[in-house]
């Protein structure tokens, strides 16, 4: 953990940041609103005391309420990786800023998170759907939308303990015990 | 002749609705700026499929290549034909049943891509990994990049006209996969890695295999390499094409061999160590050219330098358990966790959210060659068809990470 940079992080964004600034094992954690994005990240990117140049990652988070853009980037100047957190992203109409503007090579993940969760990248030349097929109208990485078959969890799951961790709801001892290998 | 009771096809009571999403429209209607451009043809252009089912692929990726002559214009990747909704899957497994999902994503890689979600549990859990653990993660690890960079030493080759080399490639894998099954007992997707540890000790077959391979490896290198690195044809149609400059691969988020071929010495084993790689030596061997013989002669030199790292690891095995005391049902605390390893195509992260219950709540993963493959529109325009192949076999994407 650089405790150094969670100083410098909050003393150079202070109002920008929508909540504390984390820390566990080596990973730093800020967290923003949707519309400082383009701003907090020219600053990672370009302040000679930060110089975050290298973009892991970036993927979209369906919290249950709302979605987030969450952005993995790795710096010389620490030995932290750095995760920005767009937070707050409203379901109906999710908007942020895109990252290609400093990353050209956003443009696919900007891609992926849009085909998953429906989050729209406002400058992002090509925001149209990657892995999913152009006439697909569903966003499937998000929480609301349910597999059809959950083998985990369905009574044929399995017999040993590990497996049947979550029993069905519509599951009697009845049906559970006629799947066990004993008969 | 026809009779004046028999209905007429123009009749509209008899039309059938022809559902229009379901109709293949060989040129999409442009909807985003970019396809407004590549739709777009000018006199003499025309668009030509490349794929999915093209054994210069690697798997099934279909490229629209919009041609002039024999020149490519600019080209469109067209992915997701082996999506399987892994990162879904993953979301209704517990975190043991995960690792096996993600365990065929990169076929030629599979013990790197357990390795992330695994490390990424592990922080989750605050699981200290037992050192000869780590070790025996490095050592299986490295054998198989050793693997994967001989195979696409193979595969480059074949996409430049030669055959041998990739037959030579598939002795040279067959052995270290038969090394690999000895000690994970699979040759393919091996599921090895458990959280907070491996899953099993090393064996005495899996020893004298290791043993027979070393003393020859590096000699084998040198010979297959022999063959291809003075070669007239595979330099010549090597050299200068695809360059990739410095400023651009980090604009493009680039990330392993590519980037170190273009002059970056970004390793994560050196940069942000993970496991025991702080306590092995290896060089992180970078080239300046960035074209498409850099990034093959790179591999050849991580070969090398793999095989330094599982000399060591041999050398340094420290005795003592292989998995760390954990119960069989996993629950982390409400929490979040990345982590990211040195893949042999680049990094491999996995971002884990735990709520608490026996299965992650949101589990990302990244693929280096899902990045890579943007690459293509970029460094292939203005280059002719031919070379599209061999572009594509130096950026060595593999279809299932991308894909996912």
């Amino acid at each position: 953990m650089d405790a150094a940079l969670r100083a410098r992080l909050e003393t150079r964004f202070g109002e920008l940041l929508t909540g504390p600034v984390r820390q566990r094992h080596d990973e730093t954690e800020m967290r923003i609103g949707p519309g400082s994005v383009p701003e907090v990240l020219r600053t990672l990117h370009d302040e000679p005391g930060l110089r975050f140049t290298l973009l892991a990652d970036l993927c979209g988070v369906d919290t249950g309420t709302d979605l987030q853009v969450v952005y993995h980037l790795w710096s010389e100047t620490t030995n932290d990786w750095l995760r920005v957190v767009a937070d707050g992203l409203p379901r109906e109409a999710p908007r942020v800023p895109s990252a290609t503007f400093l990353w050209k090579g956003a443009e696919w993940l900007e891609r992926e998170a849009w085909d998953m969760f429906g989050i729209v990248f406002e400058g992002n030349r090509d925001l149209r759907r990657i892995l999913m097929p152009d006439d697909y109208d569903s966003f499937p990485l998000r929480k609301d939308f349910h597999l059809p078959d959950d083998a985990s969890r369905s009574p044929g799951g399995g017999v040993r303990p590990m497996e049947r961790a979550n029993p069905p709801a519509d599951a009697t001892a009845d049906t559970v015990r006629r799947r066990s290998p004993a008969g | 002749m026809t009779s004046p009771t028999r209905p007429s096809l123009d009749d509209p009571a008899l039309a059938i609705p022809v559902d229009r999403a379901g109709v293949f429209e060989p040129i999409p209607m442009a909807r985003t700026e970019r396809q407004q451009e590549f739709y777009s043809l000018r006199d003499g252009e025309m668009l030509i499929n490349l794929g999915p089912q093209h054994p210069s692929t690697h798997g099934v990726l279909r490229i629209v290549l919009k041609i002039s002559g024999e020149q490519v214009v600019d080209l469109d990747p067209v992915i997701g034909y082996l999506h399987r909704g892994v990162e879904k899957l993953c979301e209704n497994a517990d975190y043991h049943q995960a690792i096996c999902y993600t365990d065929p994503l990169e076929y030629l890689a599979s013990l790197f891509c357990e390795w992330s979600p695994v490390m990424a549990f592990e922080k989750l859990l605050d699981v200290q990994v037992p050192r000869r653990a780590e070790y025996i993660r490095v050592l299986a690890g490295e054998l198989n990049r050793v693997a994967s960079h001989t195979l696409y030493v193979g595969f480059f080759a074949l996409d430049l006209g030669g055959i041998t080399p990739v037959l030579w490639s598939y002795l040279e894998r067959d052995e270290i996969v038969e090394i690999l099954a000895a000690l994970t007992g699979a040759k393919l997707l091996f599921n090895y890695f458990r959280i907070g540890g491996v899953n099993g000790d090393l064996n005495h077959e899996f020893m004298s295999r290791l043993g027979d391979w070393m003393s020859h490896a590096s000699r084998q290198v040198e010979a297959g390499t022999a063959l291809l690195n003075e070669n007239e044809i595979l330099v010549r149609r090597a050299r200068g094409i695809g360059t990739l400059d410095r400023d651009t691969a980090m604009r493009m988020a680039v990330t392993g061999p590519n980037l170190r071929a273009s002059g970056v010495p970004w390793d994560i084993r050196r940069a942000h160590p993970y496991s025991v790689y702080p306590e092995l030596e290896f060089d992180v061997p970078t080239r300046s050219e960035g074209d498409c013989l850099a990034r093959y002669l790179l591999r050849v030199d991580e070969i090398k330098q793999s095989l330094r790292i599982i000399d060591q690891c041999l050398h340094q095995m420290p005795d003592g358990p292989i998995m760390a005391k954990l119960p069989r049902l996993v629950r982390p605390r409400p929490g979040r966790a990345w982590a990211a390893i040195e893949g042999p195509r680049g990094l491999y992260g996995t971002y884990a959210i735990s709520d608490g219950t026996d299965q992650p709540f949101r589990m990302r993963i990244h693929d280096p060659s899902f990045v890579h493959l943007q690459l293509l529109s970029l460094l292939v325009p203005g280059n002719l068809i031919a070379d599209t192949m061999a572009i594509n076999a130096s950026l060595d994407p593999v279809m299932g990470g991308v894909d996912r």
